[in-house]
């Protein structure tokens, strides 16, 4: 799983969210560490629906109206909340493993 | 610059669009205008930055879609061992749906392997003729050198001459080893068996310059002086029945008692393939005479020296030659004008040959390249009627390359079976092929079905599926998803585009083979009206050489062929007999100064001109006709006594504007003067496309000579029977001379053929295949129309039932047909105009730009198109209008 993917599962993990509204979420959540442009944004959406982790979704609240066509949410499924929590399960070994290094050789090069 | 990125949206593929296009814009836009609050820079930098984005992911897109569902196990694809699976399963597939259809598998396959087949059967010539002509170890070291001396009245190029042989092997440093040799017909006479066959007169060095040894006993050593012979394979296997107590036998070989001391291996042949044994020969330099031009020279040249840095050092050797040697004030002068001839052994062996063979190779590409258009465009067509299951298969998450195996799945098999079709015909029309091939292309007769020609064949077979699987394929492997919704039809632009494309440029194509075969058919025309001064009809001719202790001079010889020809004459059905040293089209004249009685004493006046002997009614036999004066006295010996005949441009150039006859003229180095007794039309000696040569024609006997003699001249005998008089003849030399071999027995009509086999061969195989390329360009260009016709059947329904007259159909249909012939035409004159100067010398008498034989070519192209087009379109005005509109 790349880190856009799993940016992009953790701010759907907050609720059903729409194209542009994920990449605030993204930037926001990854310290701007991560901006996906619009083409590698779609295409990431476009796989993990694909692949069954995202789902297109009805928002939570009533959108604020706009010009132009509707805008199309995404939600996780019941997969990509699996896949996510795994995700962060690993990341989290994986960051504590880090840190003890870290910890125990300190100085070193 | 926001435009410029919303337009770059539809980069994405279509699929991935209807997802998400519209909010990819509106995301594009939000961004921009953010981005655009920041400043110009800050939108400049993100309009490139999202433009890169765009770009990067378009291609990732179509490569690697993401919006289907991804095909199943694809990890396991990446595994060689599935993916063969895969192809199996596909190329089982493929075989089960070409059964279904047998007519289309026939014909595809059918035209794929007739175009390999002629590919193969030419491969194995070009492979075997042009590729490998010289059977020697590193051939490309071997050098074939001759001489040339610009400036003075000798040929443009001559042979060398035995001193030249012993400057270059001593002094040349690029030079490993070298042999110095001719070649002749002479006798063979093994017991009771008599004949003239070709031998050859090589120095020792032969063997050892080309690489060989021989297959059994020795090869001659410099003791043997010319005392022993090395025979061919042939000659062991024809003459001796390949037994090998014939090593150490004594025969007559070539006027003396020679020894047989070596066999070589069927490999060897050399200098060419007619050639059945080679005298040895040492040549010494305290006997060699100067300035006896006419030898041949091959050497073996060290590693890396090219023929141009050889024939800087051989022409500095050369003019070393008269300070070594010696020899005449005009030896000096040549010598110094001398300018050594060097090319690569392998292009003096193929020589003319080279042209013809490339030309027919290139043709049958060209071949190739229709059938595989017309079978791309077969295959193009199938796909087309298969377009709803290849929609519905990509629409269920196919990969895009599942769906190009699938396609190139059939294409492999069609391959697979004109491959087999191929090797089938080649290995069938090889021998026929290689009969009808000029004999002196060297090395024809090893010419078969060998491993590199299967190997080649299965390379051609594997080219041809991709190149006409490949187009159908990848076209087929983008479904119109439309079509999925109900009746959804109808040829896009870029597919009839591409059809059109390719039917266009099969007519080009066979436009150039037809324009090619035209200029050759047209040459070869002119080349049969050629008038070569002497007629060929009813004539034939042979030689017969009498040995024996009567013939001790001239005399001798020319009284038993005075006789002879009377016995001839006396046969039934003879008209006229006569002899000549050398008949044209069978043996060339040779050259020599002669000077006039007006001309200055001074050595170096003369010109050279060529001469014969001729005697009997030779010019009257061969219709040679008498310009001036008159012919030697058929039977009068003595009445030819000092006289000569000369050729018409022999005469203008001794006696330019004046009458030569009673002039009297003499050949330079001899005492004895001979008088012009007439002048006849100058003959083409060689073929019919050279000039008349200038000829003087001596006696039988020439008075003052007596060194001269006419031992086994050609026989001319005029008669209506010239087909069948052979064994008569025969007999009668049997009868007059038993020991005397009888040989070159041809029609002058034979010889003529002969001479133009070259021309024939090219003109014959170019024409068959241009045919060919002609046909499959018809059937390319009706199928497509047919095609088409089938596809529009309701559109032509709609119109008829509008009022539209059958006529109006026809035309339409026809006009489409026209439009694309039209096209191919003109493509392929442009073409042609480039192609048929690789003609080069093998036209004669039309120039490669030849306008009539364009005109005529295009308009049978544009006629066969229009027949080709007109039969779909008879089938379009048939249709019925409520059948078409039913039928939907």
């Amino acid at each position: 799983m790349s880190l856009l993917d799993y940016h992009v599962l953790l701010a759907l993990a907050g609720g059903p969210l729409y194209g542009y509204a994920i990449k605030e979420t993204v930037a926001q959540e990854s310290g701007g560490a991560v901006t996906p442009r619009a083409g590698s944004l779609y295409r990431v959406i476009s796989r993990l629906t694909t692949a069954g982790l995202v789902a297109e979704a009805q928002p939570t609240e009533e959108p604020p109206p706009h010009p132009g066509h509707a805008r199309r949410y995404y939600a996780l499924t019941a997969a990509g909340r699996r896949e996510l929590s795994t995700e962060a399960a690993r990341l989290k070994r994986s960051a504590a493993m880090a840190q003890k290094r870290l910890g125990v050789a300190p100085g070193r090069p | 610059m926001r435009s410029l990125l919303i337009r770059m949206v539809r980069w994405l593929p279509r699929g991935f669009r209807e997802q998400f296009e519209f909010e990819m814009i509106e995301h594009i836009e939000r961004e921009y205008v953010a981005a655009r609050s920041r400043g110009r820079l800050a939108a400049i930098g993100y309009s490139l930055a999202t433009a890169a984005d765009l770009a990067r992911n378009a291609i990732a897109e179509r490569w690697r879609p993401t919006w289907t569902r991804p095909p199943i196990a694809t990890e396991e694809d990446k595994d060689m061992k599935s993916l063969l699976d895969n192809w199996m399963r596909d190329l089982r597939h493929a075989t089960r749906a070409l059964a279904r259809s047998p007519g289309f598998t026939i014909i595809a396959a059918g035209t794929l392997g007739l175009a390999i087949g002629v590919n193969a059967g030419m491969f194995s010539v070009v492979n075997r003729v042009l590729l490998n002509p010289l059977p020697f170890p590193n051939n490309d070291r071997l050098m074939a050198i001759s001489a040339s001396a610009p400036g003075s009245d000798f040929p443009p190029e001559f042979g060398v001459s035995p001193e030249f042989f012993i400057q270059y092997k001593e002094q040349s440093k690029l030079i490993e080893d070298l042999t110095t040799f001719n070649s002749f017909t002479n006798t063979l006479r093994v017991e009771d068996r008599v004949e003239r066959v070709r031998m050859s007169w090589p120095t020792t060095s032969v063997y050892s310059t080309l690489g060989v040894k021989p297959i059994l006993g020795r090869l001659p050593v410099a003791e043997d002086e010319d005392r022993v012979v090395v025979i061919s394979h042939a000659l062991w296997q024809s003459w001796f029945g390949s037994d090998t107590a014939v090593l150490g036998k004594v025969y007559d070989i070539g006027g003396a008692s020679r020894t047989i001391v070596g066999i070589m291996g069927p490999e060897f042949r050399f200098p060419d393939d007619g050639t059945v044994l080679w005298i040895s020969n040492t040549i010494r330099t305290d006997q060699v005479r100067v300035g006896r031009f006419g030898d041949r020279l091959v050497a073996r040249v060290k590693p890396g020296v090219t023929p141009e840095a050889l024939a800087a050092e051989l022409t500095t050797l050369a003019s070393r030659l008269p300070d070594r040697f010696g020899g005449s004030p005009n030896y000096r002068r040549l010598m110094g004008q001398h300018r050594a001839v060097v090319r690569p052994a392998r292009d003096q062996v193929l020589g003319a040959v080279q042209r013809p063979l490339w030309v027919l190779f290139g043709a049958v590409g060209i071949v190739l390249l229709i059938a595989c258009a017309n079978v791309a465009n077969l295959f193009m067509v199938r796909a087309e009627g298969r377009q709803r299951d290849l929609a519905v298969r990509r629409a269920i998450g196919a990969a895009r390359r599942e769906l190009v195996r699938l396609q190139l799945a059939e294409t492999v098999v069609v391959a697979a079976l004109a491959g087999a079709f191929a090797l089938l015909l080649a290995y069938a029309g090889l021998p026929s092929f290689v009969h009808a091939a000029p004999p002196n292309l060297p090395r024809i007769v090893d010419v078969k079905l060998d491993g590199v020609t299967v190997l080649f064949t299965i390379v051609a077979s594997l080219g041809a599926a991709l190149l006409c699987g490949l187009v159908p394929a990848m076209r087929a492997s983008s479904p119109d998803l439309t079509r999925l919704r109900e009746g959804g039809r109808g040829a896009t632009r870029g597919k009839r585009l591409l059809r059109d494309g390719l039917v266009g440029a099969q007519t080009a194509l066979a436009l150039v083979l037809l324009i090619g075969s035209g200029l050759l058919v047209k040459s070869f025309w002119g080349l049969r009206n050629v008038d070569p001064g002497y007629e060929t009809e009813n004539r034939m001719t042979f030689q017969i050489a009498p040995e024996g202790p009567a013939f001790t001079d001239g005399a001798a010889y020319a009284r038993f062929h005075m006789d002879f020809m009377e016995r001839i004459r006396a046969l039934p059905g003879v008209e006229s007999v006569g002899i000549v040293e050398n008949v044209p089209l069978n043996e060339a004249t040779p050259l020599a100064p002669f000077r006039t009685e007006e001309m200055s004493t001074n050595p170096d006046a003369g010109k050279r001109l060529r001469y014969t002997f001729a005697a009997g009614d030779y010019f009257s036999t061969m219709g040679i006709r008498v310009l001036r004066g008159r012919a030697f006295p058929g039977r009068d010996l003595k009445g030819t006594f000092g006289s000569v005949m000369i050729s018409r441009s022999a005469a203008e150039q001794l006696w330019p504007g004046q009458d030569p006859v009673g002039r009297r003229l003499q050949l330079q180095g001899q005492t004895a003067w001979s008088t012009v007794m007439g002048v006849v039309e100058d003959v083409k000696q060689n073929n019919f496309r050279e000039e008349g040569q200038p000829v003087v024609y001596f006696p039988l006997v020439v008075e003052g000579s007596p060194e001269w003699l006419v031992a086994s001249p050609a026989y001319v005998v005029k008669s209506p029977r010239a087909e069948s008089i052979a064994p008569e003849i025969r007999s009668l030399v049997k009868e007059v001379a038993p020991n005397a071999p009888m040989y070159r027995v041809f029609t002058m009509e034979r010889l003529a053929t002969d001479s133009m086999v070259q021309l024939s061969f090219t003109m014959l195989t170019l024409g068959i295949l241009s045919a060919l390329s002609l046909i499959l360009g018809a059937v390319g260009l009706y199928g497509v129309l047919s095609y088409v016709v089938a596809e529009r059947t309701r559109e032509i329904g709609v119109r008829m039932a509008l009022g539209a007259r059958a006529d109006q159909v026809r035309r339409m249909v026809v006009a489409q047909g026209g439009r694309v012939v039209a096209g191919g035409v003109a493509v392929g004159i442009v073409a042609a105009y480039w192609t048929t100067k690789l003609l080069g010398n093998l036209l004669f008498g039309v120039a490669p730009l030849d306008a009539l034989t364009f005109l005529a070519m295009s308009g049978s192209m544009v006629l066969v198109g229009l027949v080709a087009s007109y039969l779909p379109a008879r089938r379009a005005s048939n249709v019925d209008p409520i059948e078409s509109l039913r039928s939907e």
